[in-house]
């Protein structure tokens, strides 16, 4: 049993140590051998727990229920994985403003929507999804339950013994094995995140999409994660350091192993970034409201300047704007007028745009200016909630 | 032997000082008809029924009064919070900062203080504004606004809010429940809870 184990920790750490060759691309995935169906005791059981938490998931409210991006996102699956075994996958947008996706034993995926904003193109969110798809299709889950079973079995045999043994050494060598077990349980958890890569990017390498884009994901997570870190004024990130407790790769080891993998022909194909934006478009300021609502000012203005890359929108201005309204200070608030005003320049008809430009001029000393940008607001939005307190608040100005 | 009499005043001294700590940590009652003060501050309030005052203070300037227990019916007091502090304490002050409240912040825009910590606290996306007009809290003219969201436990809440500014400083009521049936069931109590605050 444990020979066996060790042959399994043996063959993944191969599988995990091949991304780092760069003179070898990801493998073509091997061909579909039909539907997946749970096999053994404990696959049975963990699809028996599973079912239940789907049922739960398709009625919770954290779900977005829009037929149209579901079905969009899933094709995206299609288009890496192929037809065949992307029926076996259910899809679920989850709206949670962090970057995840998640797959689980019996083909859920769970797509959040922080991860919707932060990727760029088809062939970025295809390299996430494929990746999940590599969980699934390598059993992933599975594969951690039983590594952990054997390694609290070991630790309980291990703890019985030591406790015949009342001697200090019996128990640190019971503390180092206990180290070493834990230690080799999150390796082993990194290392099936590499096989998830491998397998992610093989897809991606047959399909029509660009798999260089997959190296690209790690790249922007990388450059919003130093924008955050920089506006609270902590220390620069480290990419490359791989912590005890640490549940994946590093992101720079990631972003370079993927790069090498991806196939070099392949750079030419099309990524699909105009559909994904057209796809996108009417969730594109929810989303950016919910990330602005996380309170992380570099993040968010990473992200508002990175998708402005295309160029502006209306949109992207006055969510700029609200980001720096929300922190308020004074600078922030002559900024924020002027994102404002370029909202309206884009479109004139932005009555939420008028309710920034009033307030914030307002709070910089300009209440003539903010008492005509509110009026303009209740014009264009006679039914707005809020109604009432702006009338109050341009009345208080006189 | 010495480390067994060590061992055993430790235990006696641990005996002793549990009902103290008991007490110490215990939520408060807080009866009908006597008036009681927020977070040590100038607010007294005269609760029309019986409340109970949770131990556990979301932050400096909150404290929390519930009937059934805080999922169920809570109503947070913030009391005299000042420019530049956030409405409920900070998990960690640089990684995960919450919104504050400002010298410069408008009357019409503490709803949106509201939403911003909520959202950043619970790190939620599903929350929404559903109005605000003029109203009043301790006897002076402010906001009086009503929101929706979605709670990490899935529980769809509805809640409702009276706010005021002060002396430059924020003081806010805000009464939260799961909108199947208990939003319904205790908003009056709320209401008439808040009615009875007054400032010093």
């Amino acid at each position: 049993m444990m020979l066996s184990a060790l042959g399994v920790i043996g063959a993944i750490l191969m599988a995990g140590a091949a991304p780092q060759s760069k003179t070898r691309t990801a493998p073509p995935p091997p061909p579909f051998q039909g539907v997946y169906q749970p096999q053994g005791v404990d696959e049975i059981g963990l699809w028996k727990v599973d079912d239940e938490n789907e049922s739960k998931l398709s009625n919770s409210r954290a779900v977005i229920h829009d037929e149209a991006l579901t079905a969009y996102v899933k094709n995206v699956l299609c288009s890496a994985v192929g037809n065949d075994r992307c029926n076996s996958v259910r899809v679920y947008i989850v709206r949670e403003p962090s970057f995840n996706a998640t797959m689980s034993p019996n083909g859920t995926m769970r797509v959040f929507s922080g991860l919707l904003l932060r990727v760029r193109s088809e062939a970025e969110l295809a390299a996430v999804l494929g990746h999940e798809f590599g969980h699934f299709e390598r059993r992933h889950t599975l594969e951690r339950f039983k590594a952990q079973r054997r390694g609290t079995d070991l630790l309980s045999w291990a703890a019985v013994l030591s406790s015949f043994n009342n001697n200090p050494y019996a128990r640190r060598s019971f503390d180092d094995l206990e180290l070493s077990v834990y230690g080799s349980l999150l390796r082993f958890n990194r290392d099936n995140e590499r096989e998830a890569d491998l397998v992610g990017l093989g897809y991606l390498n047959v399909s029509a999409l660009r798999p260089q884009a997959a190296a690209r994901v790690w790249q922007n997570l990388m450059a919003e994660t130093e924008a955050s870190a920089v506006a609270k004024g902590m220390k620069r990130p480290r990419f490359d350091r791989v912590a005890y407790f640490a549940s994946h790769p590093p992101e720079g080891e990631r972003a370079a192993y993927l790069g090498a993998l991806a196939l070099p022909e392949a750079a030419d194909r099309p990524d699909g970034a105009d559909r994904y934006r057209q796809a996108m478009g009417p969730w594109t300021p929810v989303f950016l409201k919910d990330q602005i609502g996380l309170n992380d000012f570099g993040g968010s203005e990473y992200l508002i300047n990175s998708l402005a890359s295309d160029g502006w929108t209306s949109t992207l201005w006055f969510h700029r704007g609200e980001l720096f309204r929300a922190r308020g200070g004074q600078r922030d608030l002559v900024h924020a007028a002027d994102f404002y005003s370029q909202a309206i320049a884009l479109d004139p008809l932005y009555a939420d745009a008028y309710r920034g430009l009033g307030l914030a001029m307002i709070k910089t000393a300009r209440p003539t200016e903010g008492r005509a940008a509110l009026a303009r607001y209740l014009e264009l939005k006679p039914e707005a909630d809020d109604r009432a307190m702006i009338e109050l608040t341009t009345a208080s100005l006189n | 032997m010495n480390m067994q009499i060590v061992r055993f005043s430790l235990a006696a001294a641990l005996l002793t000082a549990a009902p103290i700590l008991e007490m110490a940590s215990a939520n408060d009652f807080r009866e009908r008809g006597k008036a009681a003060k927020l977070s040590a501050s100038a607010v007294s309030i005269t609760p029309p029924r019986d409340w109970n005052k949770l131990d556990i203070r979301p932050g400096k300037f909150a404290e929390t009064w519930t009937l059934d227990g805080e999922q169920l019916n809570d109503v947070t007091f913030y009391t005299g919070v000042e420019p530049g502090a956030p409405l409920v304490k900070e998990r960690n002050k640089k990684r995960k900062p919450l919104p504050k409240f400002g010298a410069e912040t408008l009357l019409v825009e503490v709803p949106e203080l509201l939403e911003g910590t909520y959202r950043a606290y619970k790190e939620i996306g599903e929350f929404r504004l559903t109005g605000s007009k003029p109203g009043s809290y301790l006897g002076v003219k402010g906001v009086e606004f009503t929101y929706d969201y979605t709670d990490g436990d899935q529980i769809r809440r509805q809640g409702e809010a009276h706010a005021a500014i002060i002396g430059g400083k924020l003081y806010m009521a805000t009464y939260d429940a799961p909108k199947i049936h208990f939003f319904q069931r205790n908003i009056a109590d709320y209401r008439a809870l808040i009615s009875t605050a007054k400032i010093m």
